[in-house]
């Protein structure tokens, strides 16, 4: 039996905001870029009674909620406070999945007997962020990580909540099936011509009647619904691939616009790489365009590297061949990690010079934070920093939609 | 040109080109043969710009001259034909008649005016080397050379003579190494030894292979290497630059050294690595009181184990390798018993027969 806290931050960059800002304090505020153009990043929780989500339209937004404060994202600042929550949870676990710069999965199992309860430890990871962060957490306490999740959400905000492994299957029972993962628009609909409309619908059915209406992912919802996901926490050390992407205020367009973007994303993986000891060879540069549509492009290097600027120019080249002069709303930039056993060389290769520029830069950023220190193309840019994403196991694949 | 020769003699000679023609290349005159026909004889050469094989066949020549064809279609030609005497005439716009008994084929040729001249390297002072200890060596030391291009130093075999009258020829790919040491006396004339390209050396094994005990002689100058054998003569450019001092990575002699079954332990090897993960061909081998055990894993599989017994007395230590540079290791190891010996989990595994260092494998650990 594992014991999983997923601790997911409360309107993270609005609280930033409103921590830096006492001004913003209490006060209906949007985090968000171009009035017209530009989309919500985040939505304090004084704004969201009006409909203000995030990822809504700035347009839309301002006008549900005329009397809102609006005030530009500072993404250098979240990197920032998202590593010192991270830090906090490094204090608990080393099994650390991050799902994003303010959200994660602790697997706690083993620390039960230092720390005490896996809620003791989530209420003392929520009091710590608390007190030296001032920013407020949810967390859920489950044995497993679907229910984990949809336990801090239901938590929100500011709050935890614990489903124990025997209550685990009743919990589930009430809550409608769209909370299972894998179950989008599509599946609810078919789930609901069946007649089922919670998880308990679906827990009630046998498995053979699941499977014969929805073939194999049957047999994944009736799992779900009885409380089992074999899925384990990921931590980086352990992932396929070590990514960061961003979504940007506005389109942008050619490779100037994107090239400190990339850059920044690149040189973020490759700090994380460094961070877990990794390295990885096959590096993929992700473009999303203004019409949503997505493409992926990789190359392979000569070697596994853990050097930004190496991934930067592989990243580049993939840029300039896949970009096609189109407004792009997101870049991304991931690198695959290496997975054989590595083979031990003969020949000690000199540590290339990269390596002992990138561990000083390593250590100015670990004393005055990510911004301190940072490539001229990128300073002063919002493009210091940008979201993390992590990919994970194939078997993990289709997890939940926040 | 017209002559007409033994169908088995023409198929000698384009077997001997089917290794160097270039199919894939920006030179359609590189994917043929050379056909010269001399009083007394022909001669069919095969050049890549780096690699060159002249082979010298008896021939009724009818006519002198010469023409280009292609390697490929007429070495397929040659296999088929009905009768065990052909005849090739030079037409026209350099059109080639083949003809055997019944069978007639009209070929597309090029003009021998335009194939690249092979480098004369008639200075290099040719020295009489034993053709099967050449081909030995080759075989010692060819799986070890590296087939990534992009450290091209490596992409050959170091042949080095010693001022013993003996050769030692080295082949590593950074991430294992052998070295063997044989008796091939006669002044080569060389400051330093230099890298035989891996195509070069096979096509020279090949070439031994034909009839190791033929008088063979080798040379070296500028940078190209020369091998000639009754009827035949090699030029092949050698890979430009420095080895890696290959010394400094051999160990003196391992912490723990074992004696084992070379068979016993080939065939281990071979079964365990079954269930090695992802290809890999990782495997572990652990020394205990007098056994030795190889074990894989494999997350999708599960797992394998083989103990061999063996005398050993010693701490015991597990170190990780990849099995298939064991294995090639010992394909090639004449003797019944194989001394292995082990350092620990990131230092090199060496390998050689018993009291006898002039064969030496090195290899280094994975981590697993």
């Amino acid at each position: 039996m594992r014991a999983i806290i997923h601790v997911d931050m409360d309107a993270f960059y609005a609280s930033v905001e409103q921590r830096d800002n006492p001004a913003l304090r209490g006060k209906p505020l949007i985090v968000g870029g171009h009035a017209q153009r530009g989309v919500v990043v985040a939505a304090s929780y004084e704004v969201r009674p009006f409909g203000v989500r995030s990822a809504m339209p700035m347009a839309r937004a301002t006008k549900a909620a005329p009397h809102a404060l609006v005030v530009k994202p500072r993404f250098a600042a979240y990197a920032e406070a998202s590593e010192q929550v991270f830090a906090i949870f490094e204090r608990y676990t080393p099994l650390i999945e991050p799902l994003s710069l303010d959200e994660a999965f602790l697997d706690v199992t083993a620390s039960v007997g230092l720390f005490g309860t896996p809620a003791d430890i989530a209420r003392r990871i929520r009091k710590e962020i608390a007190d030296e962060l001032n920013l407020p957490a949810s967390a859920g306490v489950a044995t497993v990580k679907f229910v984990a999740k949809i336990a801090s959400d239901l938590a929100k905000p500011n709050g935890q909540r614990e489903v124990r492994a025997e209550e685990t299957v009743a919990f589930l029972a009430g809550l409608p099936v769209s909370r299972l993962w894998g179950v989008g628009p599509k599946t609810e609909e078919a789930l609901r011509l069946a007649g089922l409309k919670t998880i308990g619908d679906v827990a009630a059915r046998d498995l053979d009647w699941l499977e014969d209406r929805l073939g194999s992912s049957g047999r994944h919802l009736w799992e779900l619904s009885q409380g089992i996901d074999t899925r384990e926490v990921v931590p980086d050390r352990a992932a396929k691939s070590v990514g960061a992407e961003d979504t940007f205020d506005e389109d942008l367009v050619g490779v100037d616009a994107l090239k400190p973007h990339v850059h920044a994303q690149a040189l973020r993986v490759a700090r994380r790489l460094r961070r877990a000891a990794l390295k990885g060879r096959v590096v993929q540069l992700k473009l999303k365009f203004a019409d949503f549509t997505l493409i992926t492009r990789r190359t392979t290097l000569r070697e596994a590297t853990d050097d930004g600027q190496t991934l930067y120019r592989a990243a580049l080249e993939l840029l300039d061949k896949s970009h096609q002069g189109k407004p792009l709303r997101l870049t991304g930039v991931s690198v695959q990690l290496d997975e054989e056993p590595p083979q031990l060389g003969l020949f000690p290769a000199a540590a290339p010079r990269t390596a002992k520029l990138n561990a000083a830069l390593d250590k100015i950023a670990e004393r005055f934070g990510s911004k301190a220190i940072t490539t001229a193309d990128i300073a002063g840019s919002e493009a210091t920093d940008s979201a993390e994403h992590r990919s994970e196991r194939p078997v993990d694949k289709g997890g939940p939609k926040d | 040109m017209e002559f007409r020769i033994a169908a088995d003699e023409l198929k000698k000679a384009l077997y001997r080109a089917q290794g160097i023609v270039e199919r894939k290349t920006t030179m359609p005159i590189l994917a043929n043969v050379l056909v010269t026909a001399n009083k007394g004889g022909i001669t069919v050469t095969a050049f890549d710009l780096d690699i060159g094989v002249v082979s010298e066949h008896p021939a009724e020549v009818i006519k002198t001259g010469a023409v280009t064809l292609s390697a490929k279609y007429v070495f397929d030609i040659v296999q088929n034909l009905p009768d065990a005497q052909v005849t090739l005439k030079k037409l026209a716009n350099n059109y080639v008649d083949i003809s055997s008994g019944s069978a007639h084929f009209k070929i597309v040729g090029m003009a021998a005016e335009e194939y690249p001249k092979l480098p004369k390297e008639e200075n290099a002072p040719l020295v009489q080397v034993g053709g099967n200890t050449l081909l030995e060596m080759i075989k010692k030391t060819q799986f070890a050379i590296s087939s990534d291009e992009t450290r091209y130093i490596l992409n050959g075999v170091f042949f080095e003579p010693q001022s013993t009258g003996k050769v030692r020829m080295v082949a590593t790919d950074g991430h294992r190494l052998a070295l063997v040491e044989r008796e091939l006396p006669g002044d080569f004339k060389l400051k330093s030894g230099v890298i035989i390209p891996r195509k070069g050396l096979m096509e020279l094994k090949r070439l031994l292979d034909e009839a190791p005990d033929a008088e063979c002689h080798l040379g070296f100058a500028e940078n190209s290497a020369l091998f000639k054998k009754p009827g035949l003569t090699m030029v092949m450019r050698l890979i430009d630059g420095q080895f890696p001092e290959y010394q400094r990575v051999i160990p003196k002699e391992g912490e723990k050294v074992v004696l084992v079954p070379k068979v016993r332990l080939l065939e281990s090897l071979k079964r365990i690595a079954l269930l090695s993960a992802d290809k890999s061909n990782a495997v572990r081998i652990g020394l205990e009181e007098n056994q030795l055990i190889i074990t894989a894993s494999n997350p999708d599989l599960g797992e394998a184990k083989d103990v061999l017994e063996l005398a050993y007395r010693g701490n015991g230590i597990t170190i990780g390798f990849n099995a298939r540079y064991l294995m090639d290791v010992l394909a090639v190891t004449e003797t019944d018993e194989v001394s292995f010996e082990l350092g620990d989990e990131h230092s090199p595994g060496v390998l050689h027969a018993p009291g006898d260092r002039s064969f030496t494998a090195v290899v280094m650990p994975m981590r697993v």
